[in-house]
């Protein structure tokens, strides 16, 4: 049993690699990944909106967010759209292992995007990570959940501006409803209820603590198994999906 | 020798609609096996069974003796697959191709880049072994395909449409490399529009239609199954209005233009040749080549499907050009 997983998940590596290879220079990964979110921070602080130490945490989680959703767009859709999914599907691996490799393939996107994005950004605000590895695990426990989320849109798609349209839906209420840029006690009762229901909400919720906390918070925690749930049972949709989507 | 593919009862449907309906066949080990039909007949639907790209509805399949729905993973490593359109990653070079698909298979990391360097050499794509896949030709395509599908050394191959579009010099490579696998003692599972490519490679073939199997037999057998009819094979020096004129003839229950050739079918060859030369001579015509045929597999095929290769052909085709501007 341990041996099969061990084997599940070297291949689903090998598949995340692959991926790299082939879909991580795609240009719609780098417009939406970072020029959308890019934009959406500049149209809030325009709207003088920004709270800058509230900002990192927020812009962080979207470029992840954005960057994962995307490249999971292009992963999946143009696999099935080239012929090349029934590579795997004849491979002997399972279709947990293919969904797992995808996966893994975002959530490896997501890391480099947030390493891009963060240390930066605390440079320029002056903003001091007080628990990097603490950060670091928020950053890779988002991550993982968001390629998930993005895997479940792109499982429905024929097109990659179909997946990109299917996950925007999922992308811009949560930017409006997980305290991206603005604290989430400021949104109405009614709407802090809804966004706990959005990993978008944990994952910022995370990264302000690690900023903030020197040590880990019970809030942090939960955000950690937030996060945790949210990619297991994304990734146990996702692989239904497919299935039903390939019977 | 046992089976490489057993299939009882093989069903498939989609919603409502029956795809494949209660299919039995089996595939000895170490054969070539031909697997036929027209579009829509069920074809690639069991082939996708066959590999484990999807499960049945109903009845038990084993290939290389295990069942495919209970250990699908253990049956899929002893396989290997080339779909009809080639599927390898534009994106990547020609070896990278292929340690991809190595480490798929779970072939052991010190027979990797051995492995993938012999079938570079023995498909010819050595010198280009850097190149992204996507600046090959078609040919060099289907050959790399076939390579990343024996890198892990599969007992079972199935072959969907291994030369279509090919050129006649990778069409022969690819044809020459079948037998040599299956010499090697490889079973092949071989579908193919190219009736005639089937009838040279094939011990045995299957005949699918409307998701039936209406016939499995060496292709001599399913000849002689349609051999009330005999052939006269006969080429004029002209051939305007002749389809026509040899039509109108008693002796000729029907007649086929193949290039410059007429194919009459008749019930006595010995009787309808003398008759065949006196119509040339009154016609004017002068007689190139005049032969008997027997029956062609395709002739099996068309008897038991009502549909000729050629209008199989031109689906195939058409399905292609829809699936390119699609």
């Amino acid at each position: 049993m341990a041996r099969a997983w061990a084997d599940s998940l070297i291949k689903a590596f090998y598949i995340a690699k692959k991926d790299a290879k082939v879909y991580y220079f795609k240009a719609p990964n780098f417009t939406y990944g970072l020029l959308i979110p890019v934009s959406l921070y500049l149209a809030f602080s325009m709207a003088g909106e920004i709270n800058s130490k509230l900002v990192v945490a927020g812009l962080t989680s979207l470029v992840m967010l954005f960057g994962t959703t995307s490249i999971e767009a292009v992963a999946v859709v143009l696999e099935k759209q080239t012929g090349t999914f029934e590579r795997l599907l004849a491979a002997p691996i399972s279709l947990f292992t293919i969904v797992l490799g995808k996966a893994l393939a975002g959530f490896f996107f997501g890391l480099i995007l947030a390493a891009v994005v963060l240390f930066p950004l605390a440079a320029v605000s002056g903003t001091v990570v007080m628990n990097p590895l603490l950060a670091v695990i928020a950053i890779a426990f988002a991550s993982m959940a968001f390629s998930a989320l993005g895997i479940i849109a792109s499982a429905y798609a024929k097109w990659v501006p179909e997946a990109q349209m299917l996950s925007n839906f999922l992308r811009f209420p949560m930017v409006f409803l997980s305290g991206t840029f603005t604290a989430l006690e400021t949104l109405p009762s009614q709407l802090q209820v809804v966004a706990r229901f959005l990993p978008l909400t944990y994952s910022v919720e995370a990264l302000r603590s690690s900023i903030a906390q020197p040590a880990v918070t019970y809030t942090y925690i939960l955000d950690i198994a937030a996060l945790t749930l949210f990619t297991i049972v994304l990734l146990a949709i996702s692989t239904k999906i497919l299935e039903k989507r390939i019977a | 020798m046992g089976s490489a593919i057993e299939a009882i009862n093989l069903t498939k449907y989609y919603d409502d609609l029956l795809a494949v309906d209660h299919v039995n066949f089996e595939v000895e080990q170490g054969e070539i096996f031909g697997f036929l039909g027209p579009n829509g007949a069920g074809k690639t639907t069991t082939i996708r069974m066959l590999t484990g790209q999807t499960r049945p509805t109903s009845g038990s399949l084993r290939v290389a003796g295990m069942d495919m729905v209970r250990e699908p993973n253990r049956a899929k490593a002893c396989m290997g697959v080339v779909p009809e359109v080639s599927n390898i990653y534009d994106e990547m070079n020609a070896w990278d191709n292929l340690i991809f698909a190595a480490q798929l298979y779970g072939v052991p990391k010190n027979e990797r880049k051995k492995r993938a360097k012999e079938l570079l050499e023995l498909f010819g794509l050595h010198e280009r072994l850097a190149d992204r896949a996507g600046n090959f030709s078609k040919g060099m395509k289907r050959r790399l395909t076939i390579a990343a599908a024996l890198i892990h050394k599969p007992s079972i191959l199935f072959l969907d449409e291994p030369t279509s579009g090919l050129d006649v010099q990778s069409s022969r490579m690819i044809r020459n490399l079948t037998k040599d696998l299956n010499k090697n003692g490889a079973t092949i599972f071989l579908t193919t529009h190219y009736i005639e490519e089937a009838d040279q490679l094939c011990q045995r073939v299957a005949i699918i239609n409307q998701g039936k199997i209406v016939a499995v037999d060496n292709p001599e057998k399913l000849k002689a199954s349609v051999e009330k009819h005999q052939i006269i094979e006969v080429s004029f020096d002209q051939t305007q209005n002749l389809e026509r004129m040899l039509a109108s003839l008693e002796y000729s229950s029907k007649v086929v233009q193949v290039g410059d050739k007429f194919r009459l079918h008749v019930r006595n060859t010995s009787e309808a040749v003398p008759l065949l030369v006196d119509f040339a001579r009154e016609n004017g015509l002068k007689i190139i080549s005049i032969n008997t045929l027997n029956p062609s597999l395709e002739d099996a095929f068309v008897e038991m499907t009502g549909l000729s290769s050629e209008v199989m052909a031109a689906e195939k085709e058409q399905g292609k050009k829809a699936a390119s501007l699609g």
